[in-house]
């Protein structure tokens, strides 16, 4: 029924009982210093509070939680209280209000009335930006404290349960941030003259249970309960971390890290968390599709790393109704990085597995043998754009005919160029380095509604179009057998482990 | 010839310009919709239609109470276009509409406006009734008139393939007959009293005897109630009940076909005020003085008249004093733009009262019948008769303008019927109450009246 | 739960008959009041005769200011939120001020769309949204000057609301002076 070898919080959440939390991440180590998770423990000399996330399951342990025991509930409504003492009553302008966990736990334990009067608390009346001269009579505090380049640190409203630190120190291994003073006067900073710079920084602001840590790109832009959720997978590396589109009036606002356990757990690089503001930049215009003439030489067609499976099986549906002068690659030109342990594994071609399931060759070997082909089909493969100097001995191929969602250089290069919707409009799959087949829905917020999709402008130059991508996935089952008999509603949320997998 | 010249050219001038009846009800039409549209507004507390106006120089902007919202109206219904729905039969479509206006040229023909004109010309005493056709059936022949309407409404319900149009025509053809019954029953128990079916003879007996409705109260009710029900207005008006049918059979007509049915629906009501009040009011006749006593003083009839009218031309310019004066209090911004229209009011009602009076003093003191010689002839007789047919015209006017109130009045007031219970109504309790009362004035007639 | 019966009627009740006449006797009286004291009956004949409104008709909406112009509003959105009509259009950005920290950008409400329920101006957590302007009647050429936008929306006169005393600390109300000294900092 419950796990064994976790907390007391994780196995009451396991058995359908939330407990509320500050300090507490799942991925983070225990630190237990927000005391919100009280509950009472059956032991050798009677009942006593502990707290549930640094307590380990044991069998036969009586744990009595809100429902059973007045105590728990008032030891959790006054810790609750005391937290909110130095809190600021700041929810209408604070990014984090309809997520916080404060408001939830306040909702959930504590619904007390107030206690407050101005003379008590932190009293920042006549600073302009609410600071205030501490032990060492140095001025410090403030509403917005530029920790770096991204983020920004309102010192009023943080709770220091420091999950920010932990983030910096076991996860992203660089500890920028630290705890500094003590007892009511501790408050979080960077080192002297250094900066939080750091390619997962934009993570403390997802840990943060408040509002104390705000992404600067993010900063007022919308509230969050206005934003719908799409969730995706951010195709900008083969490990294809799980994320949410979160996006309102048509645009994307923001991306969060979706937890997925075996691929990102809950972070997400700053590079993929802020693609998003290219999405909608720099777009091709939709035209009308027709079938080109592919000409009487060799054709290559060569798919991008942001290629769905549905895209690639298009592609093959091509290949196979040209003939044998077709050939299929894909891949990008990009150099493959080394994984970083967190949300990357460094190869910018994501869809790599998928193409290797499908039967495509790598990229560098079409540009061994670019000499070859008379025709030249791109989708979404910037190869001018990726490595200029190299894409020069393409141009001697006649007809260049690119797909993608972006005016980039190959579409300036391109004899023929087709704006097609980008990933994050699309449904569609994709298969990680971890060999996890993952679903990528789309978000609406194409620029264009009549843009096609690139499975759909390929297919139909094949003369069969696809429909939906449910039936190119199909289609694609027939090319992979891997992938046959599945369907978009077998895969789940946190993805389908392939056969052959490692993960 | 003969028939030409069997009369005078007076007499003949006089039958031809009795007429001009025919359009009574026409007139009454547009007295009707102003009177309801405003009545309306009075008993609910609003103000009713009163924005419209004509503008003229130096007065602004003319109101007239708000009955230049009525010619609006009656523009607007005249111009629209005639529309039919596909489907319709459209020669009875057409036709419909017109057999209720009809019949308001023709039930106006056998009543009673005023008296018998009797008087001398040229050495002979000259006779001509008060009606323009004075039948002896005179009430059977209004009956039958006013049943006809009933085909309007039957064809037009038809024609529509409209089945909301055909359920009102329905309604409507099953709730007239049945009134239709109630209505000539009730009426018997004054006919018998009376001997006759010539509505003047109907007049004469209550001029000389009492007034049907002190003859015959329980009658009147019935009467009245039956009359009201025969043209279909409220509490009665299940043919066009807006909740369940649209609105009766003429739910598929608009502009001036509409019209026609509207205009019909009012004349109805104008025929049956008239009706009533000849029936039951004494009709023509004026309270208390016999039309001998009248012809006799005529120069004082009119100047009473005249007096009257000139009272209530005071009254009218007591109101528009009183009300000026309220308005100039108010912070209505059109307040002087209303007052400068008010003094045109002024002033015509002033000319009015002034007239009246120098006509009634003028009545008063220099009416004589022996003085008048026109060319040699004297029209004395002939002067006095016109007086008093104009005097009885209006008593009769004033009688029936309260009934048609009646009519706008119960209409405002009274929550419509269920179906059943108009039906129940109709049946078991007016059929019932005519007939008793049918039987117990034939009794009580025997027993006093003794023929 | 309470059950109210009809009381029956009795004979003379159910005769209808004098019922009936009972009724004729109410309309006639409100029909004699009509003819006779015209100025009495309740409607205001509109464009020329205006309504009384009171200080809690909610009406056209305005944006209260601090004492240096600025709108109160700090873009919370929690009247966008609460709109039922969703008519409410709000972008926020940084202020200037570091106290204020956010400032609203664009404030729209789409009169055409509101239904005046006047829950904006309940949830307004910093008094910054009120509906007492009185203006109740919207004429515009289009659909788009409907559209009320914050410029429109700031632009009202402390004189209009005399009795109001966080009316007065706006710029040109009485208090304005006082409140800026409270209000301590330079006006921008």
């Amino acid at each position: 029924m419950v796990p064994g070898d976790t907390n007391l919080l994780e196995a009451l959440k396991a058995v359908g009982i939330e407990t509320p939390h500050v300090c507490y991440h799942p991925y983070l180590p225990v630190s237990g210093n927000c005391r919100q998770c009280l509950v009472e423990q059956e032991g050798p000399r009677g009942r006593m509070l502990v707290i549930a996330c640094y307590t380990p399951v044991a069998p036969g342990m009586k744990i009595y939680t809100p429902a059973s025991s007045a105590r728990v509930k008032n030891a959790r409504k006054a810790t609750q209280e005391f937290m909110l003492v130095n809190h600021p009553l700041d929810c209408p302008i604070c990014d984090k209000a309809g997520e916080c966990t404060l408001q939830e736990n306040y909702m959930e334990a504590g619904q007390n009335e107030s206690r407050m009067r101005p003379e008590y608390g932190k009293n920042y009346h006549g600073n302009p930006a609410h600071q205030f001269i501490d032990a060492k009579g140095q001025l410090r505090g403030g509403k917005h404290v530029d920790l770096g380049p991204r983020v920004l640190l309102d010192e009023e409203r943080c709770v220091q349960c420091d999950r920010c630190v932990r983030f910096m120190r076991s996860i992203a291994g660089s500890e920028q941030l630290q705890l500094a003073g003590r007892a009511d006067h501790t408050y979080i900073t960077t080192f002297p003259g250094e900066k939080l710079d750091h390619e997962y920084d934009l993570c403390v602001t997802d840990v943060c249970p408040v509002g104390a840590m705000t992404a600067k790109y993010f900063r007022f832009q919308k509230r969050v309960w206005l934003l719908s959720h799409t969730p995706t997978i951010s195709m900008d590396d083969s490990l294809g971390a799980n994320i949410w589109l979160d996006h309102a009036d048509g645009r994307i606002y923001r991306v969060m890290p979706r937890c997925n356990p075996v691929v990102n757990r809950s972070w997400l690089s700053n590079t993929s968390r802020l693609a998003f503001q290219q999405f909608d930049k720099n777009r091709l215009p939709a035209m009308d599709v027709h079938k080109p003439t592919f000409g009487s030489g060799k054709i290559a067609l060569v798919a991008g790393g942001t290629c769905t499976i549905e895209d690639l099986a298009a592609l093959r549906v091509l290949k196979e109704s040209l003939g044998d002068r077709a050939e299929i690659f894909g891949g990008s030109l990009l150099k493959v990085g080394q994984p970083d342990g967190i949300a990357k594994s460094g190869d910018p071609v994501a869809n790599r597995a998928g193409m290797k399931l499908l039967g495509f060759a790598d990229v560098s070997e079409f540009m061994k043998r670019a000499s070859e082909f008379e025709t030249l089909v791109t989708v979404n493969a910037n190869l001018f754009g990726e490595d200029p100097a190299a894409a020069k001995a393409l141009e001697k191929i006649n007809t260049r005919i690119a797909l993608s969602p972006f005016d980039d250089e190959t579409v300036k290069a391109a004899t023929i160029a087709i704006g097609v919707r980008h990933w994050s409009e699309v449904q569609g799959t994709m298969v990680n380095s971890l060999n996890i087949l993952q679903k990528l829905n789309a978000c609406p917020v194409c620029p264009d509604e009549i843009l096609w999709a690139p499975y759909e402008v390929v297919s139909h130059m094949a003369g069969a179009k696809f429909e939906t991508a449910a039936d190119a996935f199909k289609k694609a089952g027939e090319f992979a057998p891997v992938l046959s008999g599945l369907t978009y509603d077998a895969i789940k949320s946190t993805g389908k482990l392939l056969e052959g997998g490692e993960a | 010839m003969d028939i030409i010249e069997s009369k005078t050219w007076i007499e003949w001038v006089i039958t031809i310009a009795k007429f001009a009846f025919c359009f009574v009800p026409v007139l009454y039409i547009l007295l009707l919709i102003p009177m309801e549209r405003r009545g309306a507004g009075f008993m609910q507390d609003r103000q009713g239609p009163n924005r419209s106006y004509i503008k003229i120089p130096y007065f602004g902007k003319i109101r007239l109470f708000g009955y230049v919202q009525n010619m609006c109206d009656g523009t607007k219904l005249f111009f629209k276009e005639q529309f039919a729905p596909s489907g319709v039969n459209k020669i009875l479509f057409r036709v419909a509409p017109a057999i209720p206006f009809a019949i308001v040229f023709l039930s106006p023909c056998v009543i009673p406006w005023f008296g018998p004109m009797v008087f001398e010309w040229g050495g002979q005493t000259v006779r001509i009734a008060g009606s323009i056709v004075d039948s002896d059936v005179g009430v059977l022949l209004l009956f039958g008139f006013s049943s006809l309407s009933a085909f309007g409404a039957v064809l037009a319900g038809w024609a529509s393939k409209s089945k909301y149009s055909f359920l009102g025509a329905l309604r409507t053809s099953a709730m007239t007959i049945s009134y239709e019954v109630c209505l000539g029953l009730s009426l018997m128990g004054l006919l018998l009293l009376v001997g006759s079916f010539n509505l003047t003879d109907i007049v004469y007996w209550q001029e000389h005897h009492v007034w049907g409705i002190v003859a015959q109260p329980v009658a009147f009710f019935c009467f009245l109630i039956a009359s009201i029900a025969e043209t279909g207005r409220a509490p009665f008006d299940v043919a066009e009940g807006e909740p369940e049918l649209v609105a009766g059979y003429h739910t598929e007509y608009g502009a001036m076909q509409f019209g026609l049915f509207y205009m019909g629906e009012y004349s109805h009501i104008c025929i049956n005020s008239f009706l009533i009040a000849t029936l039951f009011l004494g009709g023509y006749s004026v309270p208390f003085v016999t039309t001998e006593t009248m012809q006799a003083h005529m120069g004082g009839s009119l100047a009473v008249l005249c007096g009257i009218l000139a009272f209530l031309g005071l009254a009218f310019l007591h109101m528009i004093y009183r009300y000026s004066r309220k308005l100039k209090a108010t912070t209505l911004s059109n307040r002087f733009e209303i007052l400068r229209e008010y003094s045109l009011y002024k002033i015509v009602a002033w000319v009015a009262v002034a007239v009246f009076v120098i006509l009634g003093v003028a009545a008063w003191f220099f009416y004589n019948p022996a003085n008048f010689v026109v060319n040699g002839v004297a029209v004395g007789s002939l002067a006095t008769a016109i007086g008093t047919a104009l005097i009885h015209l209006l008593v009769l006017v004033v009688k029936s303008v309260f009934f048609c109130w009646v009519w706008i009045w119960v209409r405002w007031t009274l929550p419509r019927f269920r179906y059943d219970h108009v039906m129940h109504l109709g049946w078991k309790i007016i059929l019932n109450i005519a007939l008793i009362n049918l039987v117990v004035t034939a009794v009580i007639a025997k027993l006093v009246g003794g023929n | 739960m309470r059950v109210i019966r009809q009381r029956p009627m009795n004979w003379v009740e159910r005769l209808y008959i004098f019922e009936c006449l009972r009724g004729l006797f109410t309309t006639i009286k409100h029909a004699a009041r009509g003819l006779f004291r015209y100025e009495t009956l309740p409607t205001i004949s509109y464009p020329e005769g205006q309504p009384e409104i009171r200080n809690t008709y909610r009406a056209k909406h305005r944006l209260m200011l601090r004492p240096d112009g600025t709108p109160r509003c700090v873009a919370c959105g929690m009247c966008a939120a609460a709109c039922p009509a969703h008519c409410i259009f709000i972008e926020a950005t940084q202020s200037d001020d570091p106290r204020i920290e956010k400032r609203v950008m664009r404030f729209d409400i789409d009169h055409l769309t509101c239904v005046f329920c006047g829950l904006c101006v309940e949830a307004c957590p910093v008094d910054a949204l009120r509906m007492d302007t009185k203006k109740i009647s919207f004429m515009h050429r289009n659909r788009e000057d409907f559209v009320a936008h914050l410029d429109d929306l700031v632009e009202w006169d402390p004189k209009d609301y005399p009795d109001d005393e966080q009316s007065q600390v706006a710029p040109g109300g009485t208090k304005n002076a006082e409140a800026r000294k409270v209000w301590g900092m330079e006006v921008k």
